[in-house]
C-alpha cells in the first residue's frame, strides 16, 4: 500500500507534491488554493465561490466552451469546490492524459475572469443560494455558524449571501483573485500511476511565468472565538424540525484528532449508540454526530431530524448519549469496531486515485505535509478507551454549546442554554 | 483487464465474479428480484421495511449482535429498496468475503423479525415521507415516478402514510418469505478472489434457500401515460421534471442512447449545461438522465430554477431536445463516446464498480458483459445511429410535473 512522496517547492513558491501509485491505471491531480470564505472581507462575503465559478468560463488561452470540451474530450471526472478555508480543483483522467489534465487546469489558474460573463454567472450564484435556501440542513448549517462564531469570517456562508453577491462588481474579485491565486498560496497535487520527475517538471514548465504575492493566507487568519448559544429559525414550509448541538472540538491538527474521529463514530455513526439508542427506539429517522474540523478550529455536532412534536424528546436522547459517555467512557469493543472499519476504508482509499489526491489535500494544508495510509491506519491505532476518555476531559460535550432549531417550531425557545 | 466468470449455481443463485489480482478489497453485490412494484396495492413500504428489519435480529443472534459480527470483519454495508430490486452491497479486505457472505446469508435466509423491531421500521418510514416532502428535489422525483412509471414501477419505495399504517410483522415476515428465495436472486463479487472457491461457498451458504425456481424473476410493465401536473409548494426555487419513454438496456439502441445522453448532458459541454446554464444563467443544476427498471427504460430531464425563469427554462430543456435531431455533430458524437469510454476505464481502479457494474450486467442482460464488449458498443455508435434513435423514438409524449410556487404558463 506504500508509496513515497515527491514533495518540492518550486522557485516561484508554488509547492508540488506527487503520490506514486504503481498498481492503479488512472490518475488524478489538482490544484489547491488555500483561500475560502473565511478568508473575505465582509462586503465580499462568497467571492471565493464565485471566483471558483469564474475559473471555468475563460482563460487567455481558452474560452468557457473550450475549458468544458476539454474537460469531457479526455472524459475527466472533474469539478471544484470552495470552504471555509480552501478551494480545490481537480481532474480524474485516464494514466496517459494526465499531463494534459495539469495544463488544463494549470490554464484555469490564470483565469481571465472574463467580464462578459461575470454577471451571467451571478445570476447562476444567486440560483445556486436559492436552492440552498430551499434545504433544511443547509438552513440549520448557517443558522450554526452564524452563532458559535458571531461577527468572525468563519460566520458566513461559502456561497456569501445575495446582497454580497449582486453588489460585488468583477474588479473587486480581480483584486483578490491576484492576492490569493498567486503560486506561493497554492499547491498542486497528483497521485496515481504517473511518473513523480516528468509530473514536477511539466508543473515547473507551466507555471514558469507565475508570480508570487508573498499573500501567506496565515498571515490573516485567526482561531475563531466559540460563542456558546442558542438560535431557532423557524420556517412553516418544513415537516420536520432539525435540531444541532455543537460543541467545541479538536482542530485537525490536534494530536487527538483521531480519538474525536472514533468518538464521533462511536456515539454517531453506523451501529453507535445514537443508532440503537434513539433511531431504533423510533424517536427519529436521523441522528447522527457529525465533525468539522480545520486547521485551528473544530466543531464536534450532534445532529438530529424528527417530527415537530417529538424534538424536545430527541434532544433530551441525545443530551443523554453525550452525557452517558462523558461519564461511563466508551467499551473497548465500540472501539476495536471503530478501528475494523475504518481499515476497510483505508484500503478502498489505497486502490482509488481521487480518493487519495482528496486526501493528500487534507493532510497537506492542515498538517503540512501528506501522509502514507500506514501512517495514518498507525495514528487509528494509537486511540484508546482511556485516550478518548482524556479528549472529552479537554473538550467536554456536555457544557454549554450551540443548539440550533430550524423547523415548523420556535425551537429551542430564546431562554435555553 | 479482468477474467469474468458467471454461473447458475444448483441452489438457484445466480453467481458471477470479476477476478481483479492484486486488490487491497474485495466487493460483495447482492440483488433480490423484489422491490416496491412487486408488494401488495394495500401494503405499500413492504419490500422496504423488509431491507429495514432483515438485519434486526436472525435465528442465530439479536440485531446488535449481528451488527457487531459485520463490524467485527470491518465490512461496509449499504442496502437500498428499489422498483424491482432489493441491494445489500458490502465492501471488505479480501480475507473477509468468505465470512461476509455467510452473515448475508444468515440475515437474509434466517432472519426473526423482532415485532418491535418492525414497529419501530413502520415509524421511521412515516418520519421518512414527512421529510421528503422537505427535500425539493426528492419529493419532485417522487410525484414524477408515480404519474409516469404506472401503477407498479411508479410506487415509492418508503410506501404511503396510509398503508405503512396498516402494516404488521406478519406482513412483512408474509412477504419476506413470497420474495425472498435463492431463485430470485444474484450474487457478484470482484477483487483478488478464487472464484470457484467463493461459488461453491455461496453454493452452500444458500442451499436450501426458498424456491431455487425462477419464477417472479418477469420484468414488471411499465404504464407510460403522459400526463402535465403542477403542484404548489412555497419554495424559493421550482423544480422542473420531464420524462419520456427511452428503451430498456437490454435493447441493442442503449449504447446509441447513451451517447445521446453524453451529447444532452454528458459533462459541462453537454448541450443542456451550455445552454440552460452557460449562456443563459437560468439554473445552478440542470440534467438529463436515464433509469431502468428491467425491462424498460425512462429518460429524465430536471432543473430548478427561481419562478420567474421556469418557462423559459422548460422551454430550453425541450428545444435542446428537439434540436439533437436537427443538428447533430460528428464532433459531439465523438466527444460523448470518448468519455464514456475514458471514465469507465477510470473507474476500473475501484473494485466496487466492478462488482456493481456485474450485478447490473445480470439484472438486464442475464450475463456479465467484458469491458471491451461494452466499449466496443459504445465505439460503434455514429451520429447516423443517433438521428436514428431519435425518429424512432420521438418525444411527442411527455410526463411533466413542476413543484413550487408557480405553475408553467398555459400553451408551453
Amino acid at each position: 500500500m506504500s508509496s513515497p512522496f515527491v514533495d518540492e517547492r518550486l522557485d516561484n513558491g508554488l509547492r508540488v507534491v506527487v503520490e506514486v501509485m504503481p498498481d492503479v491505471r488512472s490518475a488524478a491531480c489538482g490544484f489547491l488554493v488555500r483561500t475560502g470564505s473565511r478568508d473575505e472581507e465582509p462586503e465580499l462575503a462568497g467571492v471565493s465561490h464565485f471566483l471558483e465559478h469564474m475559473c471555468f468560463k475563460g482563460t487567455y488561452r481558452r474560452s468557457w466552451r473550450e475549458i468544458n470540451i476539454e474537460f469531457d474530450e479526455m472524459g475527466s471526472t472533474y469539478n471544484a469546490f470552495t470552504a471555509k478555508d480552501r478551494t480545490f480543483y481537480y481532474g480524474w483522467v485516464r494514466a496517459g492524459d494526465i499531463e494534459r489534465q495539469m495544463e488544463l487546469l494549470a490554464d484555469m489558474m490564470r483565469s481571465a475572469i472574463p467580464p462578459n460573463e461575470f454577471d451571467m454567472e451571478k445570476n447562476v450564484i444567486l440560483e445556486e443560494i436559492a436552492m440552498s435556501s430551499d434545504q433544511i440542513e443547509n438552513l440549520a448549517y448557517h443558522l450554526l455558524h452564524e452563532t458559535c462564531y458571531r461577527g468572525e469570517p468563519m460566520a458566513w456562508p461559502v456561497l456569501g449571501y445575495e446582497r454580497t453577491i449582486r453588489e460585488l462588481s468583477r474588479d473587486r474579485m480581480h483584486e483578490y483573485f491576484t492576492r490569493r491565486y498567486a503560486p506561493d498560496n497554492m499547491t498542486f497535487i497528483a497521485a496515481g500511476r504517473v511518473e513523480a520527475g516528468r509530473v514536477v517538471e511539466a508543473v515547473r514548465r507551466l507555471t514558469a511565468e507565475w508570480q508570487p504575492s508573498g499573500a501567506d493566507r496565515r498571515d490573516g487568519r485567526r482561531a475563531p472565538r466559540f460563542h456558546p448559544a442558542s438560535a431557532s429559525r423557524p420556517v412553516e414550509r418544513f415537516h420536520q424540525e432539525l435540531v444541532l448541538m455543537a460543541f467545541e472540538a479538536a482542530p485537525a491538527t490536534d494530536e487527538q484528532d483521531e480519538d474525536a474521529e472514533a468518538l464521533a463514530a462511536i456515539l454517531g455513526g453506523d451501529n453507535s449508540r445514537f443508532y440503537w439508542n434513539i433511531v431504533q427506539a423510533g424517536i427519529a429517522p436521523r441522528a447522527t454526530v457529525l465533525r468539522e474540523d480545520h486547521q485551528d478550529c473544530g466543531l464536534l455536532v450532534l445532529y438530529g431530524l424528527c417530527e415537530a412534536d417529538r424534538i424536545e424528546r430527541l434532544a433530551d436522547a441525545m443530551r443523554r448519549e453525550a452525557e452517558e459517555v462523558t461519564r461511563e467512557g466508551v467499551r473497548p469493543q465500540e472501539l476495536q469496531r471503530v478501528k475494523n472499519k475504518r481499515r476497510t476504508s483505508l484500503a478502498a482509499e489505497a486502490e482509488a486515485p481521487y480518493y487519495r489526491l482528496v486526501q493528500i489535500m487534507e493532510d497537506v494544508d492542515y498538517y503540512g505535509r501528506p501522509m502514507t495510509i500506514e501512517e495514518r491506519l498507525a495514528r487509528v491505532d494509537r486511540v484508546t478507551v482511556d485516550s478518548i476518555a482524556a479528549y472529552l476531559r479537554r473538550f467536554p460535550i456536555t457544557g454549554p454549546g450551540v443548539l440550533i432549531g430550524v423547523g415548523p417550531r420556535a425551537w429551542p425557545p430564546a431562554e435555553s442554554p | 483487464m479482468s477474467q469474468l466468470v458467471h454461473r447458475h449455481l444448483d441452489c438457484g443463485v445466480e453467481f458471477a465474479a470479476a477476478v481483479l489480482p492484486g486488490r487491497p478489497t474485495a466487493a460483495l453485490e447482492i440483488r433480490i428480484l423484489a422491490g416496491s412494484a412487486h408488494e401488495p396495492a394495500d401494503k405499500l413500504g413492504l419490500a422496504r421495511l423488509i431491507e429495514e428489519t432483515v438485519d434486526k435480529g436472525t435465528a442465530r443472534r439479536d440485531g446488535r449482535a449481528l451488527l457487531d459480527a459485520f463490524d467485527a470483519i470491518g465490512a461496509q454495508r449499504t442496502s437500498g429498496t428499489g422498483r424491482d430490486l432489493t441491494g445489500f452491497s458490502c465492501l471488505v479486505l479480501p480475507e473477509f468475503l468468505l465470512p461476509a457472505i455467510d452473515l448475508h446469508a444468515e440475515m437474509i435466509r434466517t432472519p426473526t423479525f423482532p415485532e418491535e423491531a418492525c414497529r419501530v421500521a413502520v415509524e421511521l418510514a412515516i418520519q421518512e415521507l414527512s421529510s421528503l416532502e422537505d427535500d425539493p428535489q426528492a419529493l419532485a422525483g417522487k410525484l414524477i415516478t408515480r404519474q409516469a412509471y404506472g401503477r407498479y414501477l411508479g410506487r415509492h419505495p418508503l410506501g404511503e402514510r396510509e398503508t405503512l399504517a396498516t402494516i404488521t410483522r406478519a406482513d412483512i415476515e408474509t412477504h419476506w418469505r413470497a420474495t425472498f428465495s435463492a431463485g430470485r436472486m444474484l450474487l457478484c463479487v470482484a477483487g483478488n478472489v478464487d472464484p470457484a472457491a467463493v461459488a461453491d461457498h455461496v453454493e452452500r451458504a444458500f442451499e436450501g434457500f426458498g424456491s431455487s425456481g425462477s419464477s417472479g424473476r418477469e420484468p414488471m410493465p411499465l404504464e407510460f401515460m403522459p400526463a402535465r401536473r403542477h403542484v404548489h409548494k412555497e419554495l424559493e426555487q421550482e423544480q422542473i421534471g420531464i420524462c419520456f419513454p427511452g428503451v430498456p438496456v437490454s435493447s441493442d439502441e442503449h449504447p446509441v442512447e447513451r451517447v445521446m445522453l453524453g451529447v444532452l448532458s454528458g459533462g459541462m459541454s453537454g448541450r443542456l449545461f451550455t445552454e440552460v446554464r452557460e449562456k443563459q444563467g437560468l439554473v445552478y443544476w440542470v440534467q438529463a438522465w436515464h433509469e431502468h427498471p428491467r425491462g424498460s427504460g425512462m429518460i429524465h430531464l430536471g432543473a430548478s430554477t427561481t419562478p420567474e425563469r421556469c418557462d423559459r427554462t422548460f422551454e430550453t430543456l425541450l428545444r435542446e431536445v428537439d434540436r439533437l435531431a436537427e443538428d447533430l455533430t460528428e464532433a459531439e458524437v465523438q466527444r460523448a463516446i470518448a468519455a464514456i469510454v475514458a471514465r469507465t476505464e477510470t473507474r476500473g481502479d475501484i473494485t466496487r464498480a466492478h462488482a456493481a457494474e456485474l450485478v447490473a450486467d445480470l439484472v438486464h442482460h442475464g450475463r456479465p458483459i467484458p469491458m471491451e464488449e461494452r466499449l466496443a458498443r459504445i465505439q460503434a455508435v455514429t451520429p447516423a445511429d443517433v438521428r436514428a434513435y431519435l425518429a424512432a423514438h420521438p418525444r411527442d409524449r411527455l410526463s411533466v410535473l413542476t413543484l413550487g410556487p408557480r405553475e408553467l404558463e398555459k400553451g408551453r
